[in-house]
């Protein structure tokens, strides 16, 4: 929650900013992602037999048979679309790295201090316990979604490898069998964890009250500035600053007339935080 | 006649001669890669010291076993055994990792090197339903391949072991239901007759050990935390002024 | 003019390998198709390989494998022959292929054939040729046959064949042409048994008959070695059901061990062995009393002659037991009619083989085996007469043979000849000196013994030719070297079994540049003058006038035969019936023509010669998988048996210092080989064994070239005077480490 009170004004003036929180590639990659898992997942526990690998069950694994056809069908589908999931994300991060994929990464992704200490204190908040503890200001992803972030990089890279180790396994000599015995558990392994992940994210993302500004944003790419005052104090702060600087920059092209003097250039809109410097990197 | 076939062999090595026509016939069905083989003729012998000699031959292939442990081993099915007993591959499902090959314990097993996916005897299924003998059945000179319905008291497997004495290719330690029966005793010195235990690979025990386990464990904990969050967040309902969203 | 390497092929998968050749429009989609093809799997199984079964085209025709010649019905996808399985209505083959016969595919996509005329472009033996058309390839050889006909007269060619369904052309080219001397390879195989039979019932191959056999005396002969389909089957149906075999041989091959009695007999010595029996049976009154005084001649002699040859007296030169003999002869008189001495197949053993068998054909006449038996065990099946072209008499022959039948040999027929004669004389020059030898289908250069004597014999001469499917050791020393089509890509004249006929046809055409010999014979004839020879437009119009007779008289056309494969002669059609085609029109224990020309008139003992102290016999054999020296290449064959090995005795093995898998020396008076070694009980210690075929030195076959060791290179000539067969077994070796 928040660590002051802020005006009632304060927070209707916050309300109505919008900030882009996601932009169209996010949105979209996000998207095709859910699907893929949608079509993947089902799929993939279908492959395994219930009898020795319990990932599904019995009936489960004759439905998708009797659906696709045959075993080799089901497996065959799975494996295309797998490769259409692994296709599409390798495009768009090599394609977007630059412009997406960096900024995304050096923001979204790197744990700072800050975040660890809010690894520390936010488990007890969700227990109940310990609120008068203020959490440290998160940037665009709390500490909890850059961890999940680290689940879904490494697991996806897992799943990915190892999947088209198997849909290739043809090529792959005798003498390196191993590494298609090995693939498989991996990827199941891989897949396992990743689901866990995904389970939290899902609840957080869409069913927890909080977060609610997060799941819509996740179809129109925006929130509100309270929302991200409040739960993404810094990326707030650095949206703010930049649209500033875009701004000024504007001003400085086209001659704008000079707006109304404040006292600070940087912070020249209403219903920022008077008492706070513009920080954040 | 009965309606669901018990498809099996019998195998006299008494009448085996070595001739090795057998695995020429499969090979030309199968375009089996050179250096690879579906079945064999295994030589035992000679034994003793001159003149005293004898000398066995005992053909082998698949056993089709009641309970076969390579079906066990494929994570997918893509081996199975049919209704009437033939264990077969599915190639276009199969790819390739050698878990069956390992799981079986007379070695019957490979992975073809050309096409990269496991290859076994397949009794010759598709000539069979063609009501003609598998391959090596129906080209063996000294008769001593049989192929045939056990369910059906009237098919040469049936007749062949009526009332004889038969030996099944088992041990104490493994016993898979093979369905060969041998009218003399065969060669245990061959793995193919006399099965060994396995192992499982590497791969295996940590699939079974450790993946299996971690993965129940992560969804099972992450889906009943989320469960319990939401129980809460029930029983503490929602504050839409609180949170912002209006 | 530049070398022809010959063509490197990829793969050894016929399908993968037709496909880089460039020559299948195979087109089948489901080979190699893995996960890419989502068409539902056909009853769930596997359908990754296209088993040869799925055949959208099967004909039938005959094997060419080996000289049993079984019925076959090849199995085509897309125009390539994906699987041979046996012909149910052929009595060779019931429906059953031998390992060669599985394999007779692998000739026709085998990586080395030949399949492009070729003219030798460097010295003799250095494999450089060059490919040529068929016109100039037999411009060529007409061109020098008639030069040579012309310069030193007709006989100064030499043709040999090893005999198959088109002989009647071969030896219109031989005998139109002009010449006397035909090899053929029967002199290495069979000639003891043919002459023996010959002179004792007038037959030269007697049939065999296992149903309801009981006792069987095998000398040699080892069915479940050197395959006969149909009667290996019925050998091991009667093992089964309970015959007994006594089996003779020197080593402990498949036969010996399903033999009831192996026994290890002395080599060169199986006459004695059989002469004992013939002792027991006379002196214990134990023969066939009403068939020998109705149906034979000069019984007396015989028991007279054979007094001196007790059980005793043969147990110290055989090694074999006195009691063991006595029993057996014993045991078979008892089993009559259902007990017969088996008379033997490749009897090239000993000069004393052909007393051998002699003596085993009389042994069996003592059996009686003719009237009870309702047929009889040895008259050979009436020959069905069929249509041929019309062709003049053959030219009259002016000059002796070189192989010396009959001035040399009195009792080889003709056809037969004497093979290896044939070679010696064109080293001596003696009684003139050969200058070509056109070579069809045989291999002399591996088949003959003292392979040096052959080489230095072809370096003599100005022409060789040899017709032949793959680049086999006499087409590497060759001038010329015709491609012949396989035997699965050709029409040979119509072959007669018992009361059928069969057709052999093309299942695919030719690869390449091959043709069918009727072809090759007929362009040759024509260039050389000998047209007349050769009235049939091409190979249908030949069997069409094969089959006219009975076309006439049952309807058969060649378009019906070519469905089902063959058509029976009727009952009504009659042979000869009892009759035996001997001087005195009996069987001839004694015989008035061997005594008239000098010879023995009943088998006697000869002893044969022994190996000095270091020495061992040399002993050949057969194989299951290989068919003399023809099938090393194949693929298939080559996977289940690639090279040959020495079988020695562990004992003295040891004594030389030699462990099993060593390599070793084996020397003999004609030369040296060196080739791995294989200890075994089974074999006397004062033998060894090599399997024949191997040791190929051509390097146009790339599988078989340098593997194992050939006799051949060891072999010393000797040959019978009566029989003229070759005595393969009378060359003794030395064997040491290497």
């Amino acid at each position: 929650m928040s660590d002051e009170v802020l005006t009632l004004e304060q927070r209707r003036k916050l309300q109505e900013q919008v900030l882009v929180k996601h932009h169209l590639a996010n949105i979209l990659t996000h998207w095709f992602n859910v699907a893929m898992w949608l079509l993947l997942l089902p799929t993939g526990i279908g492959i395994l037999l219930e009898k020795t690998y319990p990932a599904s069950s019995t009936a489960w694994n004759d439905l998708m048979r009797q659906i696709f056809g045959s075993t080799a069908s089901l497996i065959y589908w799975h494996g295309v679309w797998g490769q259409i999931w692994l296709a599409v994300l390798t495009f768009n991060i090599f394609i977007g790295f630059r412009k997406y994929f960096l900024t995304f990464a050096s923001t979204r992704m790197l744990l700072d201090k800050d975040d660890i200490r809010w690894l520390m204190i936010k488990p007890w908040h969700m227990l109940g316990l310990r609120k008068h503890v203020p959490l440290p200001p998160q940037d665009a992803y709390n500490a909890g979604q850059k961890l999940y972030s680290y689940v879904v990089v490494v697991g996806s890279f897992w799943i990915g490898l190892t999947g088209m180790i198997m849909v290739y396994s043809e090529h792959i000599p005798t003498s390196w069998q191993w590494v298609i015995q090995w693939a498989m558990p991996i990827h199941f392994l891989a897949v396992g964890i990743t689901f866990s992940g995904v389970i939290i994210h899902v609840y957080m993302g869409a069913i927890f009250p909080e977060e609610r500004q997060a799941f819509f944003s996740m179809f129109t790419g925006k929130v509100n500035g309270l929302y991200a005052y409040l739960h993404h104090r810094k990326w707030y702060l650095r949206k703010m600053a930049e649209k500033a600087a875009w701004e000024a920059e504007y001003r400085r092209r086209y001659r704008e007339p000079a707006q109304v003097e404040a006292s600070s250039t940087a912070t020249a809109r209403p219903g920022a935080a008077p008492a706070e410097a513009p920080g954040g990197d | 006649m009965a309606d669901i076939k018990k498809y099996g062999f019998v195998i006299d090595p008494r009448r085996c001669i070595d001739c090795r026509a057998c695995l020429v016939a499969c090979r030309a069905e199968w375009n089996t890669p050179p250096g690879q083989t579906r079945i064999w003729v295994h030589t035992d012998g000679p034994h003793g010291e001159f003149p005293a000699v004898t000398q066995t031959w005992v053909p082998v292939q698949c056993h089709h076993c009641e309970d076969p442990w390579c079906v066990d081993a494929c994570p997918t099915g893509a081996t199975f055994k049919r209704e009437d007993g033939l264990v077969l591959i599915d190639e276009e499902a199969c790819i390739g990792c050698g878990l069956c090959v390992n799981a079986c314990p007379y070695q019957v097993r490979f992975r073809n090197k050309e096409t990269g996916k496991a290859d076994k005897c397949n009794a010759c299924f598709h000539r069979v339903e063609r009501g003609e003998l598998p391959a090596c059945v129906a080209t063996c000179i000294g008769g001593a391949r049989l192929f045939g319905d056990f369910n059906d008291p009237e098919s040469p497997v049936s007749r062949a072991i009526k009332d004889q004495v038969v030996y099944r290719p088992i041990t104490p330690e493994v016993d898979t239901g093979p369905m060969t029966f041998y009218l003399a005793p065969p060669d245990a010195s061959a793995v193919q007759v006399s099965p060994q235990p396995r192992k499982d690979l590497p791969a295996e025990v940590f699939w079974r050990k450790w993946a299996i386990p971690i993965v129940k464990l992560a969804v099972g904990a992450t889906f009943l935390g989320q469960a319990g969050a939401f129980i809460l967040q029930l029983l503490r309902g929602e504050n839409e002024y609180e949170d912002g969203a209006v | 003019m530049s070398d022809q390497p010959l063509e490197k092929f990829p793969r050894l998968n016929r399908r993968k390998f037709l496909q880089a050749a460039g020559l299948a429009g195979t087109g089948v989609a489901i080979a190699g198709s893995g996960l890419h093809d989502i068409r539902r799997v056909e009853a769930g199984g596997s359908v990754g390989h296209l088993p040869g079964s799925y055949a959208d085209k099967i004909v039938p025709t005959l094997c060419e494998m080996c000289v049993w010649r079984c019925g076959v019905r090849a199995k085509v996808i897309d125009g390539v022959i994906e699987k041979l399985e046996g012909n149910p209505d052929h009595p060779h083959s019931e429906g059953y292929l031998c390992a060669r016969g599985q394999a007779g595919l692998m000739m026709t996509y085998d990586e080395d054939r030949v399949l492009d005329p070729l003219m030798r472009v460097g010295e003799r033996g250095s494999g450089r040729f060059r490919k040529v058309s068929w016109e100039e390839a037999l411009d060529y050889i007409a061109d020098k046959m008639l030069k040579i006909k012309e310069n030193f007269g007709p006989e100064a060619m030499i043709f040999s064949s090893t005999h198959n369904l088109s002989q009647p052309l071969f030896e219109n080219l031989l005998y139109g042409y002009g010449s006397p001397n035909y090899g053929t390879q029967r002199s290495l195989c069979f000639n003891a048994m043919v002459t023996a039979h010959l002179l004792t019932y007038g037959i030269e191959e007697p049939a065999r008959r296992y149903e309801g056999m009981n006792y069987i005396i095998l000398t040699g002969r080892n069915l479940f070695g050197g395959i006969s389909t149909s009667e290996t089957r019925a050998l091991m149906q009667r093992i089964a059901e309970g015959a007994h075999v006594v089996y003779l041989d020197p080593r402990f091959s498949e036969t010996a061990a399903k033999a009831a009695e192996w026994l290890p007999i002395k080599p060169g010595t199986d006459s004695a062995f059989i002469l004992a029996l013939i002792h027991v049976m006379i002196r214990d009154e134990l023969y066939d009393k009403w068939f020998v005084s109705q149906y034979t001649v000069g019984f007396d002699e015989l028991a007279e002659g054979v007094q001196e040859y007790t059980p005793a007296w043969a147990a110290k030169i055989t090694e074999i037991p006195e009691a063991t003999i006595y029993r057996i002869a014993h045991e078979f008189a008892e089993n009559r009619p259902n007990a017969f001495a088996h008379p033997g197949w490749r009897t090239s053993n000993f000069i004393n083989s052909f007393h051998t068998e002699r003596a085993i054909a009389i042994l069996n006449a003592l059996q009686g085996l003719c009237p009870q038996q309702g047929d009889c065990m040895f008259l050979s099946e009436p020959a069905i007469p069929l249509g041929k072209p019309p062709q003049p008499g053959y030219p009259p022959i002016r000059a002796a043979r070189l192989d010396g039948v009959p001035w040399k040999y009195k009792f080889v027929p003709p056809k037969l000849g004497v093979f290896q004669e044939l070679r010696d004389a064109i080293l001596t020059g003696e009684p003139y000196q050969a200058h070509g030898w056109f070579i069809a289908r045989q291999n002399p250069m591996m088949s003959l013994p003292e392979r040096q004597k052959t080489r230095a014999a072809f370096q003599k001469l100005g022409l060789v030719v040899v017709m032949d499917i793959i680049m086999n050791d006499s087409a590497w020393y060759a001038d010329v070297v015709l491609p012949e089509a396989t035997y699965l890509e050709r029409y040979d004249p119509l072959h007669a079994v018992g009361r059928r006929v069969f057709l052999r046809q093309p299942v695919i055409e030719p690869r390449g540049q091959s043709r069918s010999a009727l072809w090759i014979y007929k362009q040759l004839g024509e260039r050389l003058g000998l047209g007349d020879y050769f009235q049939y437009e091409d190979e249908e119009d030949y069997l069409r006038q094969q089959l006219k007779p009975w076309t006439e008289q049952l309807g058969v056309t060649l378009d019906q035969l070519k469905q089902t494969g063959y058509f029976d002669v009727p009952d009504g059609y009659e042979g000869p019936t009892y009759r035996w085609d001997t001087p005195s029109g009996k069987v001839e224990l004694a015989s008035e023509t061997l005594r008239n020309a000098g010879y023995d008139a009943i088998p006697r003992w000869y002893d044969p010669p022994e190996p000095g102290e270091n020495e061992f016999y040399l002993l050949t054999g057969k194989v299951g998988q290989h068919t003399q020296f023809a099938t090393q290449n194949n693929a298939y064959l080559y996977e289940v048996r690639p090279t040959n090995q020495l079988w020695m005795h562990p004992a003295k093995a040891a004594e030389r210092g030699i462990a099993n898998g060593d390599r070793v020396r084996v020397t003999s008076p004609a030369g040296s080989v060196e080739i791995e070694v294989w200890l075994t009980e089974g074999i006397r210690p004062d033998c060894v064994y090599l399997t024949p075929g191997f040791g190929h030195e051509s390097r146009g076959l790339r599988k078989a070239f340098g593997r194992g060791a050939s006799a051949s290179d060891l072999h010393l000539t000797f040959t019978d005077p009566i029989s003229g067969g070759q005595a393969l077994t009378q060359t003794f070796v030395t064997v040491e480490k290497v």
